[in-house]
């Protein structure tokens, strides 16, 4: 089926991803002029200067003391070649500051040698997870192609940048100066370090890097200094982003979109093939060869939540999933084209549980959800909070609102901003003397698309609903980020 | 998994280096004209190294089909960075065109060591400068034309 130039302008959002093929989802993106979400995909062309915030409305709660670091790509198109996805981009390390009730921010992009060698040609020659690149890429290890761009993890007295396919980088938290590669041990040079690493109830951080059907096992000390690495094999090459864990448990979840053939840019390696189930990786964290291995009816991620295990042994987990990978493969394209209509189905907060003789049960909340964080004081420990961004259709996969999912009761303690804010993701600052999981505070930006500003909003946890406490403005919109970290 | 650099490929500069036991190739006595003779050809690569510690293994080849392996080098030399070696010179050559692949064996294992993913932890780098794309730098990139004196200083950091 062939759809008319006229249902093209008439009704592009009609076109769902059952009958848009990516062809003529970029035709029809053609037709239209750009989109009022553009700006999540902008590119700064340099580094922000310390600011401080103004404020919007509200009053920043006694208390509340600290550094929320995120990362995020800021930098897509060059005139000689572009990057062609959302997360090609070059890594933007951004500090909100809040003291005495004030707001500051200071973002500076990493200096990759990816960037370095781009900035040089002003052409993006790269290849990435959506980019192609091409023979002028100068590409000696895989931390040479590195964006830099996805996480945070503090390690001590430097935060690490974190990409996926290689290593971290250390930057100076106070100037946000980049500093080198991160080398956990010699051996172990440019060895995959993952976007989210699992910060363990005894204080030490695990974390993951794939390699095909391989994949090494990170264990760190709570400054980053590696206690331990293990290469293990798994049951599949899947493409996984994100991890979790108990406090005993590593939890991998093994998606049906595995390795199929080499080439670039990365996406074009895997395969999407439901047939397959997604299945789901135990290992014991005491002896990496004790696993199990769970089947589960299909769905895709990128994120999920942290896991938690009872005495007896079960174990429970929770997970945006989602129906397909059009959003990897072609939604995330379509935000840096930043026009027409966005592919991909919304996610949806769904709980996983694993039971010692080998059943596996997911059930949805039925809620739109992606980002889920947990209060850190509880990860890796029983739990039933999660937050989260909501909001995302399909067409504008973007999320509008920020919500607090109850796993105890079912509930949903939401807050919506409507369409003229994305949303990003938001994490839980426990509150000085926390006992509870809603002893806290959730802090995140919005891009608000009217004013064409970043704001930054700080929300009780405990009453989502009744909207931020307290909103403060930047003089400029930064491009949306992924992940960061909060450092008290 | 081709999100890392090709270890076949990068394992073969290593291969190449190590199995070398020919000694440096022997080149015809020129006969000296009448007139100024040109300058012989010699080729010095000076290298840029981060460690100060054990050796820098260099390779020479004459052609693109010996660089791509088909046949051994013309020349091998290993300079010893610990002992404040930092560079290798190749007299007695003809004129004509050559490339270098070389690595720094930091640890003096007398191997190019790898990552359990099959990526180098030790630095390696070819004439030119020349950048490979996840694998070695071809000759096309990494060569060049040997007439009288030729240096070159090659980043090994």
């Amino acid at each position: 089926m062939t759809p008319s130039r006229r249902s093209f302008l008439m009704g592009a959002a009609a076109l769902s991803a059952a009958v848009a093929t990516p062809e003529m989802v970029r035709a029809a993106a053609a037709l239209d002029v750009a989109a009022d979400w553009a700006l999540v995909t902008r590119d700064l062309e340099g580094d922000v200067a310390p600011q401080t915030l103004s404020l919007i409305q509200g009053r920043a709660p006694a208390g509340l003391e600290g550094s929320l670091f995120r990362n995020g790509p800021a930098k897509f198109r060059r005139p000689g070649g572009s990057s062609t996805h959302w997360f090609d981009g070059d890594g933007l390390m951004r500090r909100f500051d809040i003291r005495d009730g004030q707001a500051g921010l200071t973002a500076r992009f990493a200096d990759t040698p990816k960037r370095r060698t781009e900035t040089a040609l002003d052409a993006v020659v790269t290849p990435g997870f959506g980019t192609s690149g091409d023979a002028r890429a100068r590409l000696g290890s895989n931390d040479d192609a590195s964006a830099a761009n996805t996480a945070v993890m503090v390690a001590g007295d430097k935060v690490w940048a974190l990409w996926e396919a290689g290593s971290p980088l250390a930057m100076d938290p106070a100037t946000l100066a980049t500093e080198e590669f991160v080398v956990l041990r010699p051996d172990l040079k440019a060895m995959p370090f993952q976007a989210h690493p699992r910060y363990a109830p005894d204080g030490t951080i695990w974390n993951v890097g794939t390699n095909g059907g391989r994949m090494v096992v990170w264990h760190m000390a709570a400054d980053g200094g590696l206690i331990d690495a293990q290469v293990v094999t798994l049951p599949r090459a899947s493409y996984l982003h994100d991890f979790t864990a108990t406090d005993r448990h590593l939890v991998i979840v093994l998606q049906p979109w595995v390795f199929d053939h080499g080439g670039m840019p990365f996406s074009s390696q895997f395969a999407w093939k439901p047939e397959m189930g997604t299945q789901v990786l135990v290992l014991d964290k005491a002896d990496l060869t004790r696993t199990h291995l769970y089947d589960l009816p299909t769905f895709s991620f990128f994120h999920l939540g942290d896991g938690w295990a009872d005495r007896d042994g079960t174990i429970r987990f929770d997970v945006a999933a989602g129906k397909d990978v059009s959003f990897a493969m072609d939604g995330a394209r379509v935000l840096v084209d930043g026009r027409g209509v966005v592919p991909g189905h919304p996610a949806a907060l769904s709980l996983v549980t694993l039971y010692t003789d080998g059943r596996a049960e997911m059930v949805s909340s039925g809620v739109t959800a992606e980002f889920p964080k947990a209060n850190p004081l509880f990860a890796g420990s029983q739990r039933s909070l999660t937050a989260h961004t909501t909001g995302e259709t399909s067409g504008r996969p973007l999320p509008t609102g920020l919500a607090i999912h109850d796993w105890s009761t079912g509930r949903s303690d939401a807050f919506e901003f409507g369409v003229g804010h994305v949303v990003e993701e938001t994490v839980f600052v426990p509150k000085p003397g926390a006992v509870s999981e809603r002893d806290a505070w959730l802090v995140g930006p919005t891009v608000n698309l009217r004013s064409g500003k970043t704001e930054l909003h700080v929300f009780d946890a405990g009453r989502v609903s009744e909207g931020p406490m307290v909103s403060w403005s930047a003089d400029l919109a930064l491009p949306a980020g992924f992940h960061g970290a909060w450092k008290a | 998994m081709t999100r890392s650099l090709s270890a076949l490929s990068l394992s073969a500069i290593a291969a190449t280096v190590l199995l070398v036991a020919a000694p440096a190739f022997a080149a015809p006595a020129f006969a000296a004209p009448a007139f100024a003779a040109p300058a012989p050809t010699a080729i010095t690569l000076n290298v840029d190294t981060a460690a100060h510690t054990g050796k820098v293994m260099v390779v020479l080849f004459d052609s693109e089909a010996a660089y791509a392996g088909g046949a051994a080098p013309v020349a091998h030399a290993m300079i010893d960075v610990a002992a404040g070696q930092t560079q290798a010179t190749f007299t007695g050559l003809p004129e004509g065109d050559y490339a270098a692949k070389m690595f720094h064996d930091v640890d003096g294992d007398g191997k190019m060591n790898t990552n359990p993913f099959g990526m180098p932890t030790e630095p390696y780098a070819f004439s030119n400068n020349a950048h490979g794309n996840m694998g070695p730098a071809t000759w096309a990139q990494a060569h060049f034309t040997a007439s009288g004196p030729v240096t070159q200083t090659i980043n090994l950091r």
